[in-house]
């Protein structure tokens, strides 16, 4: 229905929906949107510069500090960038340890998303219970590397820390039962009526607008495209892993809830293929302090989607130019898209359906004088 | 009257059925909690129970604001309406035997009132100039719009077996033929259940004060002691739907050997609370063009049906 004029609502910079600032004006014809303006720039931190200030080990910490949920993938996003400049290659060991690593924060960031999806949609039970799951991994991941969040396990040329044989058997124990327990929890949201009522059809993204709009990550995934950084240009020890990558054909947000608890899953068997053959010996090789001229790239399989880290160095201590490419920067323009065609009461779910972390994005700021 | 007074301030009026309500809605936290696998309420009083009556004496020495653009006389006189409202449909109910105020047609009368809290609900929401309360106060009336008509339904079916428009009539009906109308009229029942939750907005129906959408809805601006009563209105209302459900349906307070018809109820009346606890724990929300059409293409028809099985004698 048409009511032939419409009414612009802003979303944000402050919203209820949105955990962090970013704005979107929604163009509303009654109750369904009809043209979406997205301006990015809130959180702009000046990082980019920062970089170009720092030392190439000064910069690891700022690399890990980019984001306050996947700091790991910023962090093995950020070495295997640097680390191409000489280029340096690490010890098995320590990929090992990077990969259990990384797909520990997959466990602990997929697990966030569904429950704040479950929230979203006001299933407040399935919200606590994942969280429930989370702190077990936050646990697991400072039992491992001394922090919870910002985990400074990676340094340039390796890990700082090894994982022993008892805290290896913690990890093979909760596995076993995170795997079941998440069947359960699958099976809960595939049979919860009202979820799959708020869910299911809605926010719709096309394979042909998701490559349109160069979606990445679960969000492509879901929309039934086979795209994971992890297969298709493979890092660290991900060639020798077997696992498949999680596709869905939903298109919708009900879609996006079940890859992502599909990969945890998945997660799960790459960890403990990941801990059964750990090779033994050194974890982390002496790294020079300057880089001779070069540019390198780092591609990385971040929970959100394909994360890109570019570095050059001019022969100094410090590099020349350092640039982050976020992946929910690659996931806007078909949220943007998801969103035209929406109610309004679904419109902080299909903004979390791509599981946001605006703060990580905001590379730019556009100043209108 | 001296005795009427205290039947009607003191036991068990208004004081009984206030300190009812605060233990009600610590069941209501403590088993919601537990079925997400959290604590609850747990330092104030033994297991928390004193928790929801510390969080009224906190909300009530908070600052009261009022917003500058809000409508002054309705944004502070609807909390004490929707407090007293609750009340009011309480002493219809017969809690120890006998109810405070009974008459022939009361079933209407409490109709009306249920009404008429969500007319408060949407006049709070829309006095207080602020976005969200609108939108929380419309999405409150449109949700009024699709369960009332169920709701006055499942009232009538008893109604009509008995032959009486008085609740007290219906309690002493299910008491004479010893049996409950959950048993008779079960679909009835089972209408009457969704329709409470959705006029109580607990989920799946917490549509008005959806968190995410619209911060807390129609409640948006309140503080201090008018949200205190808010909240206290919520925590009689509450009590007032599971009293009400059990009273009609599950035989209401009745005399069973040594325990006193008050008990009985009370224990009912736990029971329905219990299962709208589950309930909450186990729905996601609605979103309100679902709810508007499932009431009125599900409910609806439901309970015409079960009004027909009644007109053509199958109890």
């Amino acid at each position: 229905m048409s009511y032939g004029s419409t009414i612009k609502i802003p979303v944000g910079p402050q919203h209820p929906a949105l955990k962090e600032p970013e704005y979107f004006l929604l163009e509303v014809d009654g109750d369904f949107v009809v043209n979406v303006k997205p301006r990015i720039g809130y959180v702009h931190r000046g990082l980019e510069k920062a970089f170009e200030n720092n030392t190439y080990l000064h910069d690891l910490y700022l690399a890990e500090r980019i984001c306050g949920i996947c700091s790991h993938a910023h962090t093995t996003c950020y070495t295997q960038a640097v680390e191409g400049l000489t280029p340096l290659e690490i010890p098995p060991r320590a990929k090992h340890i990077r990969v259990i690593m990384a797909e520990l924060e997959r466990l602990h960031s997929h697990s966030l998303w569904v429950g704040i999806a479950a929230h979203e949609a006001g299933y407040d039970t399935m919200f606590m219970y994942m969280w429930k799951e989370r702190e077990i991994i936050m646990d697991l991941m400072e039992e491992i590397s001394g922090n919870r969040v910002t985990h400074a396990i990676n340094t340039i040329g390796g890990v700082r820390r090894d994982i022993t044989d008892e805290q290896a058997n913690k990890i093979r124990k909760f596995l076993d039962r995170f795997e079941s327990d998440m069947k359960g929890y699958i099976k809960a949201l595939e049979n919860e009526p009202t979820f799959i009522k708020r869910t299911r059809g809605v926010g719709i993204l096309k394979p042909s607008d998701a490559i349109a709009t160069c979606a990445i990550g679960p969000t492509l995934r879901a929309s039934g495209i086979k795209n994971d950084v992890r297969k298709d240009d493979p890092y660290l020890v991900y060639d020798e892993i077997p696992f498949n990558v999680i596709v869905n054909d939903g298109c919708d947000v009900f879609a996006r809830t079940i890859v992502r608890c599909e990969e945890m899953i998945e997660s799960a068997n790459i960890i403990r293929y990941c801990l059964d053959h750990m090779p033994s010996g050194e974890i982390r090789i002496k790294a020079p302090r300057t880089f001779p001229p070069n540019e390198s790239l780092g591609r990385v399989e971040a929970p959100r989607g394909e994360l890109i880290h570019y570095t050059k160095s001019n022969g100094t201590v410090k590099p020349e130019r350092h640039k982050v490419r976020a992946p929910t920067l690659g996931n806007l323009l078909s949220v943007c898209k998801t969103l035209i065609g929406a109610h309004i009461a679904d419109v902080p779910l299909i903004l979390a359906g791509i599981d946001p972390c605006f703060s990580c994005m905001d590379r730019i700021l556009v100043k209108r004088v | 009257m001296l005795g009427e007074l205290i039947n009607l301030l003191i036991f068990p009026g208004f004081l009984f059925l206030i300190t009812i309500s605060f233990i009600y809605e610590w069941i209501d936290r403590k088993f919601f909690a537990r079925i997400q696998g959290r604590y609850g309420p747990l330092y104030t009083g033994p297991s928390g129970v004193l928790q929801p009556f510390a969080d009224f004496l906190k909300l009530l020495s908070k600052e009261d604001i009022t917003p500058a653009a809000c409508e002054r006389t309705i944004f502070s006189i609807t909390p004490i309406v929707y407090t007293a409202i609750p009340l009011i449909m309480l002493s219809v109910i017969p809690l120890n035997g006998r109810a405070i105020i009974s008459f022939e047609g009361d079933i209407i009368f409490l109709m009306f009132l249920s009404a008429m809290v969500t007319l408060s609900v949407f006049l709070a929401g829309w006095s207080s100039a602020n976005n969200f309360s609108r939108v929380g106060s419309v999405r409150a009336a449109l949700q009024m719009l699709s369960y009332e008509i169920p709701l006055g339904l499942s009232m009538i079916g008893p109604a009509i077996v008995v032959g009486s428009l008085s609740l007290s009539k219906i309690v002493e009906w299910q008491i004479e033929h010893s049996a409950w109308f959950l048993w008779l009229q079960p679909i009835g029942f089972a209408v009457m259940l969704i329709s409470l939750i959705a006029e109580l907005e607990r989920i799946p129906f917490d549509i008005p004060e959806a968190e995410t959408e619209i911060v807390a809805g129609w409640m948006t601006e309140y503080g201090g002691r008018k949200l205190a009563l808010l909240r206290l209105g919520k925590n009689l209302e509450l009590l007032m739907a599971s009293m009400l459900i059990s009273s009609i349906y599950l035989g209401g307070g009745v005399q069973i050997y040594f325990l006193p018809p008050l008990v009985v109820l009370l224990i009912k009346s736990v029971i329905i609370l219990l299962i709208m606890s589950l309930i909450r724990g186990i729905f996601a929300r609605f979103r309100i063009d679902q709810v508007t059409s499932g009431m009125w293409s599900y409910l609806l028809p439901l309970m015409i049906f079960q009004i027909m099985l009644i007109q053509f004698g199958v109890d």
